[in-house]
Formats: structure tokens, C-alpha cells, sequence
């Protein structure tokens, strides 16, 4: 069972970067529109020449 | 017949097949011209995908008119544009309220159309506040331009100042968002520890693994207590300070004391750890008050954009030269030119020109009145027809306007303070408790067992915690909340929630609350056969609206809906005050008021109540009685209101006799008509002192003061933002029904508050005698505890199932 003194720590690293990002995206503004984002894979880059099928 | 229905707003198409595209092979058809426009713009610009993945039909578009683009332009003035954005090097930034966004693919297509401009650097829209932020270079494309562009797709557009208290809002709904992502995550991983060392407590745990598991919890719990929880720590140390224990007192005792036995524990190896508790609680505690935040954020965004009602330009006549200037920066003695359709900048007195205006925003009225040379108008009136110069009198900030929200600032700062019952309690309960645990430490001290001293006055404290007692009532109300907000009533102050079953008296406001708050045809009678100038009722209609299409006049409005297809008219002639004349087909025809059409006497005795007459080659062709008419369901509202119980009311700025006959049609308790805004805000203070609980149901700006005198306030959907932003709650659905609905919520709350309350009190009672006998070890009493919070949780939860 000593495995649980490695990998403990590294399961807390883990914890750490993942709140680090969360802070970053709060910080980046990544939370004020949450329905906006989720549209933008549905659209094409650039459609303008792409004719519809 | 199924009617086609219109490919950009969806709503039923009514002029047939007038207006059409062909869309990828495909004919589409459109209820307007305007929406025809915008489809065009949208297609041509390569944007189709808009319509493949919209959620919602967009809003129904107007043809962008040509006064518009002059309007626009006053934005370009350097002065004015310093006034309303920031510049960041060499760039421009500004915020834009943009309204008639329906859903995210609105934002997708905005963005999209304005970046390939190559003078904006960034534009980013937010779908759900409706603003956007804009960073371009002026010198290339003036703002007036960019404007235009949104208008083109279907959008307007205006600049927006934010004020100060709105950034610090989102500051502190980001801090919240962190501190509930801090709590959850470590609450997570120290729940997951904690099962280890409950399997370790069954099965047999190695003494060293034990203490490691418990180590590493600890780690994982001091950002909960030293981060998220610091909130309750200020709150309770400010109610400390100022002799009223709240809430917070017993929730950070219990986090605190519960978190430092831990560390005892953990440190000396004895004892029991209880880190899972403190992370889970905190966590529980800061996920309502989050939601509570958040709905209050969501409400300010939506409903401050106060600064749209202040205008932001006006014309200044200066040696006969006109000059865009910032409205801000006129003063008494100016001249000023105001054009049909703008909003006056300041009051002052007409110099010259005739005009009607509109007072709806200071009075509540939609009625036009008329404006002479020598009579007074205010800022914030909206002129219609005619071209006035006025002098100013008072400044912006001195307006009627500026008085109003003094006004309404004044009472916010008197409004009567809702107690919060927890509260009460909480100061009742944590003053005994923290007795009784002294009293047992001091008990098993001296004369029991000093051994046990500090572990019974845990397992009292631990016991006792008053986890499920300050959930009780927060959880409730964010369940409540938060299934209110489905159905479209956004509460803005949870403890009006909390009051709700007190009420006794319900105050509407007439124009716009109980009524729809515009002019449309009650009743149309037929003063010559239609048939003997060949014409149908919906031909004639459609006549008149081609006609009125001319005027601002809010009577014209009216008959905007009946408009199916242009007409050629010409020799257009507005009389202002009066009616609107054109030839048409070399038949002169005239709409307006009975002394305008030369209605003889005995045919206007006979239609009484008729306000517009129509007039062909002097012949009289119809009376159209125009009426403000009901909201649908007011009237059952008013009936199950008085069911229920409640003396239900009406205050109203409206001096006609239409106000005593919606009384009388309505059956209500008590009116009080003619009313100034500080004549509202008396009759609710005389309600409010006789020891009613008042709750206040309107729309204008005129009655935002009386919001702050009421105990609980309403804003309708289609109030003004001013007054949305000040009321408690407000409807996002242009139904005056959902009344009921928050009413029935509100009782259904207090019910589950109740019951949770009767439970954690309950369970205490218990528990209480049992930890200071020392019959209940730590371990049993953090099980109590965790069961009963989850109970008072579940039983909430049933709420958002309601």
C-alpha cells in the first residue's frame, strides 16, 4: 500500500493545475456567456464559398 | 388555411406573397420589408448558418429608416464620443447595448459580420447581457457606420456607460466562482480520503496510513478554511462588532472549531478527524449564497441600462449654427433643437414650433400631449411630430428626470427592512449554545472527568452544529429561486421571498400593468357602407396604416400591425395635435381627431368614446374607438388575488375617467388616481405604518419610488429599466399571471422552510441533554449531523421539482 505515497501527491498536482486553470478561465472572462461558445463549433470557419449540400 | 410563416421572425405572414427571396433554390417568404432586408444582408454576407442553428426566431425587423442614419451620426462627434468610450492607444473601446438578440447564434452572426471589417480590432458579445464591447479605430469607421451595420442585420445598437457598481458586481460574482470551485474540488478529494479511512475505522487501517490519509486531508482542507470560507468569517465578525450575532456566527464557530479539533486530532494522533464535514459544508453554504448572487447579477445586467433613457446628444443652436454636443454638458440658457422622434435633453420651455410629446417615462401616461411656444417640457420626454427649439431651463442632472431618481434613491435608503427570521433565531440559538458547551466543559472539567472535558464539549459543539438549522432556510429559498427562474420571474431580494406570505395589500399601477400600456382598436363602426367605396375593413386598415406610417404620434402606432402593403400616397400633410392628411388614388383622405374631420356634432355624441374618425373625399367613413385594453388575465388575476385573500389596489398617475372605470370593471378594494410619484410613495407609507405588508406591481419610472416604500416591489416585462433595476422582483414574460405564481411559491417556501426548521430544532432538543451526559461519541454526532443537513437539503430539493 506505500504506492499511495506517490501517487497521493501526484493525484494533489493534479487538483492544483486543474484549479489553476479554473481560476485562469474565470479571470480570462470565460464564464460571463456560457451559450455563446457552445455555438461556435456549429459554424464553419469560412462557409463563403462552400456551397451548401 | 395554414399561413406561411416569415423566414427571418417566423411570425404568420399577412401580406401574402408581397415579399419573397429565393434562398439556395428555395422561395422563402417574408412578413415585411424589413425582414426581407435583413435576410438579404445576412445571406449575401455569407452568414446562412444563422438560420441552420438559431435556437429562437429572431424579432421581427424594421426597414432601417433614412433619419436613422443622421441620428446615428451624432455619435461621431469627437466631444460626444470622448463622453462614452475609453481610448487604449490607438485604439477606441466602448460598451453597446444591443437589443433584439434572441439567442447565441445573434451573437455568432454580429461577430462575424463586424470582424471583417478591418478597422474594428475586437468585438465580443455577450448573448446573455446583451452588450458588446467594441475596440476600433475611429479615424477609419466612425461609429455611426458600425452602428449601421448591426441595424442592417436586424439589431440597434446604442452606446452604453456601465456604471461603477456594475464592474464590482462582476468582480464579486468571479470571487464567488472561485470560492465555490475551491470548496468543491477539495471537497471532492477530501470526501474520497475520508472513505479510506472509513473502510481503515471497519476493516483495520495501518496505524501509519491512518495518520498519512489524515494529513493530507488536513492539506487539502486549510484552502476551504483560509480561502472559501473567509466570507463567513467577515460577515460574523461584522455582526459581532456590531451586537447582532447572525447566521455566519455559529456557521465559521462551527467551521473553525470543528476544523482545529481536526488538526488536534491529526497532529496528536487521538481522536476523530472531520475535515470531509468542514469542506462539504462550506461547500453546501457557498453554492446558495453563489445562486442567490448570481440572480441578483443577472438582474442587474439585464435591467441597468439606465443610461439609455438619458440622452446622450443634443443639438445646440448656437448663432443660428447647429452643434452635436454631449446632453451632459448644456446648461440653463441654452437653445437647443429637438427633432421629431428624439428624446429631450433637458427641460426647458418651447421657444418655438409644435409639437406633441410623449411623458410616459415621468408620468406613466401614454397619451400625447401637445407643446406650445411657452409651454414647459421635461428631459426624458420623447418628442413625436414636430420641431421644437427650447431653452433650457435646468440641466440634465437638475431635470424633473434627475428629481425623480433622487426621489427613488431617497426611499431606497428608508425602505422597510425586511427581518430575516433565521436570523432571530440564529442570534436566540447561538447565545444558548455557546452557554451549554461552556457550561459542559466546565462541568466535566471540575467535577466529571477532566480526561473527557475537551471531547464532550466537541461532540456537544459538533452535535449542536448548526448546519442543518442555517441550511434550512438558504436552500429552500435557492431551490425556490432557482424554479421561479424557469418560469421566468427573476427574484431579485430572497428575502421578499420570505415575505410573501405576510402580505395583505397589492398595489397595481394602471398603464402598462394592468393595462398593455399602448393604444389599439377597442371598436371600429361604420359610419358609410365600406361597399360604396369599395374597400373591406382590412383594406381600409391598411390604408390608414400607410398613412400613419408618417406620424410618431403613439395613436399611429396603433395601426402598425395592419399595415400589409405600401400605397402610394402622396401631398402627405401632418397636422400635429390634430391628424394626418394625403391624397390617395385623387381622393383626398383624413384621419384624425372629430374637430380635424369636421365630424358634426350629433354623430360625435353618438360615438362618444371614438377618438380617430376617417374621412374620404369628405365623406365620413368610419369611428375608431382606440382604447389601452386589459392585459389578458388581468382581470381573473384580480379575482383570485381577492380570493386568496389579499385587498388589492390600484395607484395610478391617470386622471381620465378610464382609471374609475377599470376599477369598477376590476372590483378593486381601493384606487387612488391622478397621482404624482411622491403621492404614491405617501399612500403606500400610510398602508405601510398602519402595519400592512405591501407589495407594489408596476412598470414606469414614475413608480420606482413607490417600489422602495413597498415591502416587496414587481416590475413588469415591459417596464422601464429604470425601474426593473430597482424593483425586488422582476417578470421576464410579458404576463401579469406569473404574480400568482411567485405568489404560491413564496407560501410553498415558507411550508419547507418551516418543516426544516422544525426538524433541526427538533433534532437539537434531542441531541442536546445526550452530549453533555457524554453519552454520544464524536463519531455518532457528526453522523446526526451530516443526516440531518442532508434531510433539510432533500426536502428542499423538492421544491425545483415543483
Amino acid at each position: 500500500m506505500s504506492i499511495i505515497y506517490v501517487l497521493i501527491p501526484i493525484a494533489i498536482l493534479f487538483v492544483m493545475l486543474g484549479l489553476a486553470i479554473f481560476f485562469w478561465a474565470v479571470r480570462s472572462k470565460q464564464f460571463e456567456d456560457l451559450d455563446k461558445e457552445g455555438f461556435s463549433i456549429l459554424f464553419d470557419e469560412d462557409n463563403q464559398d462552400k456551397p451548401d449540400k | 388555411m395554414v399561413k406561411p410563416s416569415c423566414f427571418h421572425c417566423q411570425l404568420s405572414v399577412l401580406t401574402g406573397d408581397t415579399f419573397q427571396l429565393t434562398l439556395n433554390g428555395q422561395q422563402a417568404m417574408f412578413c415585411c420589408a424589413g425582414c426581407q432586408a435583413v435576410a438579404q444582408t445576412i445571406i449575401d454576407s455569407g452568414l446562412g448558418d444563422y438560420y441552420k442553428f438559431r435556437t429562437e426566431a429572431a424579432a421581427k425587423a424594421e426597414l432601417v429608416p433614412s433619419e436613422l442614419q443622421a441620428s446615428l451620426q451624432q455619435y461621431d462627434s469627437a466631444e460626444v464620443l470622448a463622453d462614452i468610450s475609453n481610448k487604449r492607444e490607438n485604439l477606441t473601446e466602448i460598451e453597446l447595448s444591443v437589443s433584439n438578440m434572441s439567442c447565441a447564434a445573434c451573437a455568432w452572426l454580429i461577430e462575424k459580420q463586424l470582424n471583417k471589417q478591418p478597422a474594428i480590432a475586437k468585438i465580443s458579445i455577450n448573448s446573455s447581457t446583451q452588450r458588446a464591447l467594441l475596440c476600433w479605430q475611429p479615424e477609419q469607421l466612425p461609429l455611426s457606420e458600425i452602428l449601421l451595420l448591426i441595424n442592417r442585420l436586424g439589431y440597434q445598437a446604442s452606446p452604453f456607460v456601465a456604471d461603477e457598481q456594475e464592474s464590482l458586481f462582476k468582480a464579486e460574482l468571479n470571487r464567488y466562482l472561485k470560492r465555490l470551485a475551491v470548496s468543491g474540488i477539495m471537497t471532492m478529494q477530501v470526501m474520497m480520503l475520508a472513505f479510506g479511512l472509513y473502510f481503515g475505522e471497519y476493516s483495520g487501517i495501518d496505524q501509519s496510513h491512518e495518520g498519512y490519509l489524515r494529513w493530507i486531508s488536513m492539506l487539502l482542507t486549510l484552502p476551504v478554511v483560509l480561502y472559501a470560507a473567509l466570507p463567513f468569517v467577515s460577515s460574523g465578525w461584522r455582526s459581532i462588532k456590531a451586537r447582532q450575532l447572525n447566521m455566519d456566527v455559529p456557521v465559521s464557530l462551527a467551521i473553525y472549531y470543528t476544523f482545529f479539533a481536526s488538526a488536534y486530532a491529526t497532529v496528536m494522533q487521538t481522536g476523530e478527524v472531520y475535515f470531509e464535514s468542514v469542506c462539504m459544508f462550506t461547500f453546501l453554504l457557498q453554492l446558495g449564497k453563489f445562486f442567490e448572487y448570481r440572480a441578483r447579477a443577472q438582474a442587474r445586467d439585464a435591467t441597468s441600462n439606465l443610461l439609455k433613457i438619458m440622452p446622450v446628444t443634443a443639438t445646440l443652436l448656437q448663432n443660428d449654427q447647429q452643434h452635436t454636443v454631449s446632453a451632459r454638458r448644456l446648461s440653463p440658457g441654452n437653445t437647443i433643437l429637438v427633432k421629431p422622434g428624439e428624446t429631450l435633453p433637458a427641460d426647458g420651455v418651447v421657444l418655438s414650433g409644435n409639437s406633441t410629446v410623449d411623458e410616459s417615462m415621468l408620468t406613466g401616461e401614454y397619451t400625447a400631449i401637445s407643446r406650445q411656444p411657452g409651454d414647459t417640457v421635461l428631459a426624458g420626454s420623447i418628442n413625436h411630430d414636430g420641431l421644437l427649439t427650447i431653452t433650457v431651463s435646468s440641466a440634465l442632472a437638475h431635470s424633473r428626470l434627475g428629481q425623480i431618481i433622487q426621489l427613488q434613491q431617497h426611499t431606497l435608503q428608508t425602505k422597510p427592512r425586511l427581518v430575516e427570521k433565521t436570523d432571530k433565531l440564529a442570534r436566540y440559538f447561538v447565545e444558548r449554545l455557546l452557554l451549554i458547551a461552556a457550561a459542559t466543559f466546565a462541568l466535566w472539567y471540575f467535577w466529571l472527568d477532566p480526561e473527557r472535558a475537551f471531547w464532550v464539549t466537541l461532540s456537544v459543539l459538533v452535535a449542536t452544529c448548526p448546519c442543518a438549522l442555517s441550511l434550512a432556510t438558504p436552500t429552500a429559498i435557492t431551490c425556490a429561486l432557482a424554479q421561479l427562474n424557469r418560469k421566468g420571474i427573476l427574484v431579485k431580494n430572497a428575502q421578499a421571498l420570505e415575505t410573501l406570505p405576510e402580505l395583505s395589500h397589492i398595489i397595481f399601477d394602471k398603464t402598462g400593468t394592468l393595462t398593455e400600456g399602448r393604444f389599439s382598436i377597442a371598436n371600429i363602426e361604420h359610419l358609410t357602407s365600406l361597399a360604396s367605396v369599395a374597400l373591406n375593413e382590412s383594406e381600409l386598415l391598411n390604408v390608414i396604416a400607410n398613412l400613419e406610417q408618417s406620424s410618431e404620434h403613439p395613436i399611429a402606432r396603433a395601426f402598425k400591425g395592419y399595415l400589409q402593403h405600401s400605397l402610394p400616397l402622396t401631398n402627405v400633410i401632418i397636422s400635429v395635435g390634430h391628424g394626418i392628411s394625403a391624397t390617395w388614388q385623387g381622393q383626398q383622405l383624413k384621419v384624425g381627431s372629430a374637430a380635424y374631420c369636421e365630424v358634426p356634432l350629433h354623430q360625435q355624441t353618438r360615438n362618444n368614446k371614438a377618438n380617430v374618425f376617417v374621412l374620404l373625399n369628405q365623406q365620413l367613413l368610419a369611428a375608431i374607438t382606440l382604447a389601452d385594453v386589459l392585459r389578458p388575465g388581468a382581470a381573473e388575476l384580480v379575482a383570485n388575488l381577492q380570493l386568496q385573500g389579499f385587498r388589492v389596489g390600484m395607484l395610478t398617475g391617470d386622471s381620465s375617467g378610464q382609471a374609475a372605470e377599470l376599477a369598477a370593471q376590476l372590483q378593486l378594494d381601493f384606487m387612488q388616481q391622478d397621482c404624482t410619484p411622491t403621492q404614491k410613495v405617501e399612500a403606500i407609507n400610510q398602508l405601510v405604518a398602519s402595519g400592512h405588508k405591501v407589495l407594489m406591481i408596476g412598470d414606469g419610472i414614475n413608480d420606482s419610488p413607490g417600489f422602495n416604500a413597498a415591502h416587496i416591489s414587481v416590475a413588469v416585462e415591459s417596464g422601464a429599466d429604470l425601474s426593473k433595476n430597482q424593483a425586488d422582483v422582476v417578470m421576464l414574460q410579458p404576463d401579469i399571471r406569473l404574480l400568482a405564481t411567485l405568489i404560491a411559491a413564496g407560501k410553498l417556501a415558507a411550508k419547507v422552510i418551516k418543516q426544516n426548521l422544525a426538524w433541526a430544532v427538533g433534532y437539537n432538543l434531542i441531541i442536546i441533554p445526550l452530549a453533555v451526559a457524554g453519552l454520544v461519541s464524536p463519531y455518532i454526532a457528526v453522523l446526526g449531523m451530516s443526516f440531518s443537513s442532508l434531510l433539510v437539503v432533500s426536502n428542499s430539493l423538492r421544491l425545483i421539482k415543483k
